[in-house]
């Protein structure tokens, strides 16, 4: 029984969450598309500022982690493929399995542990000192003014980090390629084009969108909804990290199986 | 002060509210009415619910029971939009000022001019200074918050909380953690702004001294019940022994800190 | 609020008809940058028919002030109601402003 309940329990909690969540988008969507007729948006400096933060700052960070995965990649497939003569299809591999899967997902992981907790953490901290009244007391809007902007930020970095993290893991491969199995430059860069399509690119580009609005959603959500001081704070930071991976990791293989049953 | 109290026009009438949290009830069958321009103040112990009751007056949280009336709109009936109409007539002062971090001192003041007015950026500009300079800070305006003390950041929030002229100002412990010379200016200020600017004060304190300075009225909560009400004087020389036991600040009396666990949760709950 | 200006001599008379708040105070602010516009030097204003200025209304006036002091101007304002003075006292705006008790007294050597 005591099991049964507890099971209970977290199935009305994870309820409760994916209501609260949903909540929270809609109120984003009705500020995005329907404020703005009633004068009321977000403030473009804010969300520029925003765009500065997830985008501009995030980049060096993205960059490494899929430049070395592209090198890492490489020299995997290389040891595979070196047995059955094939080296110079380490470049399409390369190049598919980044635009594809990795590049999307390894951006959005980064971004989750960079951005989504910042986020977290500091609308959590504005909850608990009484920020959060405050604005709502001078009848501004928190969703607006603060998950708006954010949101909006991420949904344009978050492709562009992707685009930016594909590059430089094709770099990472390429560097592999050229120098330590030999392939000629020229050949590398076009065997990578020749078997990447722009389906793949595009494909990778849709999963961003989607992991840009689980990021944002997540730590807004558990940013405004903190509660109880400094280790709330602490608790909502840790939160929006881990259910981001899970989403994310969860959507991708949502959004990997609808693009391979509709063959794309 | 008592020509205005004459005319007796209530602007904030709170009617039979109740409110629990967890099964306990914090307010508990509460009537008061506060009337236009006067000095309003709510005293009572720590955990004694009048800051649940603060929040109940602004509509951050709905009542159990009862109604919440300010300018003859009920808050606990009206939309979301026709509360944030009434919203912006009046300021609020968070106990611990509740600035926002990521912005100046400059920005603080004029977000809610520039959320609500299509005021020029001069105009705005103006208004900040003025604003400041009535709470004694000139020169802060690029300061962002973390980098002034908590006094100064108390006045700035006084500031943003009469930026657009509200008819209410709500004080949460205007005074607490303040130094007697800067609780006195804030108390000063309190007074001027309802005596000269006929502003309605709704004032949130244990301290005694700032009671006895500003308030026209006083009541007194006890367990989420109000105790007492009457005017500063009335107050001052009532025989109910819990408002004596308070003022004077008695360990030993009716009400007593060790029987129950008052206190614990209003400290802990941020 | 209804703002009707008057050219006597070299002053230029403003009279303001009703409150001055947030909504109205814009259109004052259109009115006075016409004064500076057309190179008024001297501007006084006459209080008597508002009720009430709220801080934006204190703002364009000290906006009004400010520029007409650039161009060596001077600003001075009469029959202030009580209520008015009171916000004047409380923002210590009176101690900037020339004050007078009506429109002679006030172009009396302007």
């Amino acid at each position: 029984m005591n099991t049964i309940s507890r099971i209970g329990a977290f199935i009305i909690s994870v309820y409760q969450y994916v209501l609260g969540v949903l909540a929270l988008f809609m109120d984003i969507l009705y500020w995005i598309f329907i404020g703005p007729f009633k004068g009321k948006t977000a403030r473009r400096e804010n969300i520029f500022y925003q765009m500065v933060f997830v985008g501009l700052r995030s980049a060096l960070i993205v960059f490494f982690v899929t430049f070395f995965t592209g090198i890492v990649l490489a020299m995997q497939s290389a040891y595979q493929l070196e047995r059955m003569g094939a080296t110079l299809y380490v470049a399409s591999l390369v190049a598919v399995s980044l635009c594809r899967e990795l590049g999307p997902v390894l951006t959005a992981l980064v971004i989750a542990g960079r951005v989504g907790s910042a986020i977290a953490a500091e609308l959590g901290t504005m909850k608990v000192s009484e920020q959060i009244e405050a604005l709502e007391l001078m009848a501004i809007n928190p969703v607006r003014f603060l998950a708006v902007p954010r949101f909006f930020a991420l949904f344009i970095m978050q492709p562009c980090l992707t685009v930016l993290g594909n590059i430089s893991g094709i770099i990472g491969g390429l560097i592999v390629g050229v120098g330590s199995l030999g392939i000629n430059k020229d050949l590398y860069i076009q065997t990578t084009f020749k078997y990447l399509e722009l389906k793949d690119i595009y494909t990778g580009v849709v999963k961003s969108f989607v992991f840009a609005m689980i990021i944002a959603l997540i730590g807004c959500y558990e940013g405004l909804n903190t509660k109880g001081g400094a280790e709330g704070v602490g608790k909502a930071t840790t939160n929006s990290v881990v259910i981001s991976f899970i989403l994310i990791i969860l959507a991708d293989c949502v959004l990997t199986t609808i693009f391979y049953f509709s063959e794309m | 002060m008592s020509e205005n109290n004459k005319e007796k026009e209530v602007i904030i009438s709170v009617k039979n509210v109740s409110k629990s949290f967890q099964g306990r009830k914090i307010i508990d069958n509460v009537s008061l009415d506060i009337y236009s321009s006067e000095t309003f103040v709510i005293m009572g112990c720590s955990g004694s619910g009048k800051s649940t009751l603060l929040r109940l007056m602004t509509g951050v949280i709905q009542p159990d029971e009862g109604s919440v009336i300010i300018k003859g709109k009920d808050i606990t009936e009206i939309s979301d939009k026709a509360l944030d109409e009434v919203r912006r007539s009046f300021g609020m002062l968070f106990q611990y000022s509740a600035l926002l971090d990521s912005l100046t001192v400059e920005e603080n003041v004029s977000l809610p001019l520039k959320e609500h007015t299509k005021l020029a950026e001069d105009i705005i500009r103006i208004i900040v200074k003025m604003k400041l300079s009535l709470v004694g800070l000139r020169g802060y305006e690029a300061y962002y918050p973390s980098q002034i003390s908590g006094g100064m950041r108390k006045r700035v929030g006084l500031a943003r909380a009469i930026a657009m002229d509200p008819a209410i100002v709500f004080y949460d412990e205007p005074t607490s953690g303040l130094d007697p010379v800067v609780g006195g200016v804030i108390d000063k200020l309190i007074k001027d702004l309802s005596a000269k600017l006929l502003i309605t004060s709704v004032v949130v304190t244990h301290d005694m001294q700032s009671v006895f300075n500003i308030a026209d009225r006083v009541a007194m909560i006890h367990k989420g019940k109000v105790i007492a009400t009457g005017e500063t004087d009335q107050i001052k020389n009532t025989t109910n022994p819990y408002v004596q036991q308070f003022i004077n600040g008695k360990p030993n009396g009716p009400i007593d800190l060790f029987k129950e666990d008052i206190g614990i949760k209003e400290a802990l709950d941020l | 609020m209804k703002v009707v200006r008057e050219q006597k001599g070299d002053c230029t008379v403003c009279l303001i008809d009703g409150e001055i708040n947030l909504n109205t105070s814009p259109d004052l602010r259109k009115a006075f940058e016409d004064y500076i516009r057309d190179n008024a030097r001297k501007v006084a204003i006459d209080f008597s028919n508002v009720p009430y200025i709220d801080s934006s209304g204190l703002a364009t006036l000290i906006e009004l002030f400010q520029r007409l002091k650039k161009v060596n101007g001077k600003l001075r304002i009469y029959s202030v109601s009580e209520k008015v003075k009171n916000v004047f006292e409380v923002t210590k705006l009176h101690k900037l402003f020339e004050i007078y008790d009506d429109q002679e007294t006030a172009l009396e050597g302007f």
